[in-house]
């Protein structure tokens, strides 16, 4: 089940990676992470560096992915965020896309928020 | 999209109004958040208000959803912002439209909501039914149903009960019709309190079934002094079998006390027997005057124009028993706390038992007391002269002869029965209530008459008036007290039914001082 999940994340990742690039984002980093944490797309969009949590979930009978980011989540999003810039500041923000996938992968519906926090 | 709707807050026996902000945004990432001060049972109103949606086979939409409970700077508790957040969510996400003509401005929502979408009973209706009609003339409230009798006495505001959240949406839409509640009349019976003793069932004591008759007449503090064993608990305990029923406007003031603290019982539209209140000895200072961070009423505003009785008074802190002062002399209490500063009502009747000393038996005719002076002056002092100033009545409750106690040869007959008793306490009651009928302020009984209504009410003869001087100079009256023992004598006139306070009604008014 676990294996599965991951699988169905890399997959939901990838399409997420699709669709950032047809919106013009330019992708920087994949799976960031460290002891930390990890962060799954580091993007920049004209002079922003976007930091993307990707969620997925298969079918909505067990609540919608949404819910599944809270404010634990993004903290530790902010926290990667912070190390990857070195402390620097720059322009940034904090996206998340949500999928939802029927049973055979196909995509039921993609959301892309932008700068949720 | 923006909605807005009427709500308040109460602080003490106030109510502010509060307006819960909906807002459904149609762009950002789904969340439910919540600000305005709001306190923990606020907070968790998102996954009641969210499950309460869902379960009443409503949609709850997965937008951003902010909720601001306006004034900002007001702190906010209680679950009573349920219902109208979760009417705020359906109204701005666009699924329930308000008929043409409705007035959201004039219309209150309050009440806390269940998972399944039906509403709990909840705290403080009454003061939302009093706060609507004075903020609008036809005003409506939509208030749990099971709470809702509590604001149907209020005159002016149309009170909707409601069941389920469903039903609200039902009614709203206008596809089911619910009645708005009717008042109860004025002449509902008042049920009478069972008290757990008759006063014929004790036997003697006869000046302490007196002095509980003056108590009860004219709500003045009794004191009772004796060993253990002789009657002190009965004698209070059979008291309220003699207390007066509540008036229409009496129960409306302690209603407001009860539905503040959440106390009345589902469906109860008032409270409609006169509180005793008998606080255990080991009650803390905020259980007895009232307290907590958003300050509830304690046992002195629970037992407001009732009695409170203190069974073992020297077993209560000290300090505990000194609070009850300024309660005693103004007949309310200020709380002040950091959240803020609220007053309640407090006007009771305090009557207290008393053992001599610590083991009991001082001045007992056949036992002997084991204590030591040092004991016994220690135990006296936890009493202090403030109080016993405050206090109108002494009564000795003294030792029984046994033959008053014997099963086969006293007669309950002779003794004087609660019956009777209540009925000359309703008369003088009567009496009372014609006396101060053209008070601007609010008298109920003689001893919630001030210095000036005093000199204004009380004739005395003046053969009752120089018998009075004798005992002050003899005595050494304080001030207090002498206004005091003019007041027990124009309730024990009033038991007499006599216009004036007679020697005789001075003198027996004498009888009651201190002894202690």
């Amino acid at each position: 089940m676990k294996a599965q999940n991951r699988q169905t994340g890399r997959l939901a990742e990838d399409m997420a990676v699709n669709a950032l690039i047809k919106k013009g984002f330019q992708i920087l980093e994949r799976n960031f992470n460290n002891r930390f944490g990890e962060i799954d797309i580091i993007a920049k969009d004209k002079n922003t560096l976007v930091f993307v949590e990707v969620k997925a979930k298969k079918g909505e009978e067990f609540g919608m992915p949404e819910e599944m980011v809270n404010r634990y989540k993004l903290q530790k999003i902010r926290n990667m965020a912070t190390i990857y810039t070195k402390g620097k500041s720059m322009l940034c923000r904090i996206d998340v896309v949500a999928i939802v996938l029927s049973a055979t992968n196909d995509i039921l519906r993609l959301n892309h928020y932008e700068n949720v926090v | 999209m923006l909605i807005k709707i009427p709500s308040i807050a109460n602080i003490g026996l106030e109510s502010v109004p509060v307006d819960v902000e909906v807002d459904v945004a149609s762009l950002g990432f789904p969340g439910f958040t919540i600000v305005g001060l709001a306190s923990k049972a606020v907070e968790e109103a998102r996954e009641r208000v969210k499950t309460a949606i869902v379960n009443s086979k409503l949609d709850f939409p997965p937008r951003k959803i902010t909720v601001n409970l306006a004034p900002a700077d007001l702190p906010k508790d209680g679950a009573a912002y349920d219902l109208p957040m979760a009417l705020g969510v359906l109204l701005a996400s666009g699924q329930l439209k308000l008929p043409e003509g409705f007035d959201l401005t004039k219309s209150f929502f309050y009440g806390e909501l269940s998972l399944d979408g039906s509403l709990r009973p909840t705290k403080g209706i009454l003061l939302l039914g009093l706060f609507a009609q004075k903020c609008a003339k036809n005003s409506t409230i939509f208030v749990p149903q099971i709470s809702a009798p509590e604001a149907s006495v209020v005159a002016g505001v149309k009170v909707i009960p409601i069941e389920t959240l469903s039903q609200l949406v039902e009614y709203l839409l206008g596809q089911r019709q619910i009645e708005a509640l009717k008042p109860p009349t004025r002449q509902e019976s008042f049920e009478e309190r069972i008290a757990e003793f008759d006063l014929a069932e004790i036997a003697g004591q006869e000046q302490a079934k007196r002095a509980l008759i003056i108590a009860a007449a004219g709500g003045h503090n009794l004191l009772m002094w004796g060993p253990p064993g002789t009657g002190k608990t009965m004698l209070s305990r059979a008291l309220p079998g003699i207390l007066p029923p509540l008036s229409y406007n009496e129960a409306l003031e302690v209603t407001r006390i009860y539905s503040v603290a959440g106390l009345l019982s589902p469906g109860q539209a008032l409270v409609r027997s006169r509180p005793f209140r008998a606080p255990h000895h080991g009650i803390s200072a905020a259980g007895m005057i009232g307290g907590g961070s958003n300050p509830l009423p304690g046992e002195v505003s629970l037992a407001h124009l009732g009695v409170l009785f203190l069974d073992e008074m020297p077993e209560f802190q000290r300090s505990l028993i000194e609070s009850l002062r300024q309660p005693m002399e103004d007949g309310v209490v200020e709380i002040v706390r950091v959240a803020g500063h609220v007053k309640y009502p407090a006007s009771f009747t305090l009557v207290a038992a008393i053992n001599p000393c610590p083991c009991g038996y001082l001045g007992h005719p056949k036992r002997e007391c084991k204590c030591s002076d040092r004991q016994i002056a220690k135990y006296r002092t936890r009493i202090s002269g403030p109080i016993l100033d405050r206090v109108d009545l002494f009564v000795n409750v003294s030792v029984v002869e046994t033959d008053k106690l014997s099963i086969t040869t006293s007669s309950p007959e002779e003794r004087t029965s609660s019956k009777d008793a209540k009925k000359q306490v309703l008369e003088a009651r009567q009496v009372q209530k014609r006396r101060f009928s053209k008070e601007q302020r609010t008298i109920y009984t003689n001893s919630q008459m001030r210095n000036s209504d005093v000199k204004k009410y009380c004739r005395l003869t003046p053969e009752g008036e120089n018998l009075l001087k004798l005992a002050a100079d003899r005595f050494d009256f304080s001030a207090r007290s002498y206004f005091r023992l003019i007041k027990v004598s124009r309730t024990i006139a009033d038991l007499s039914v006599s216009g004036q306070i007679l020697p005789v009604h001075m003198a027996e008014a004498l009888q009651y001082k201190q002894i202690i």
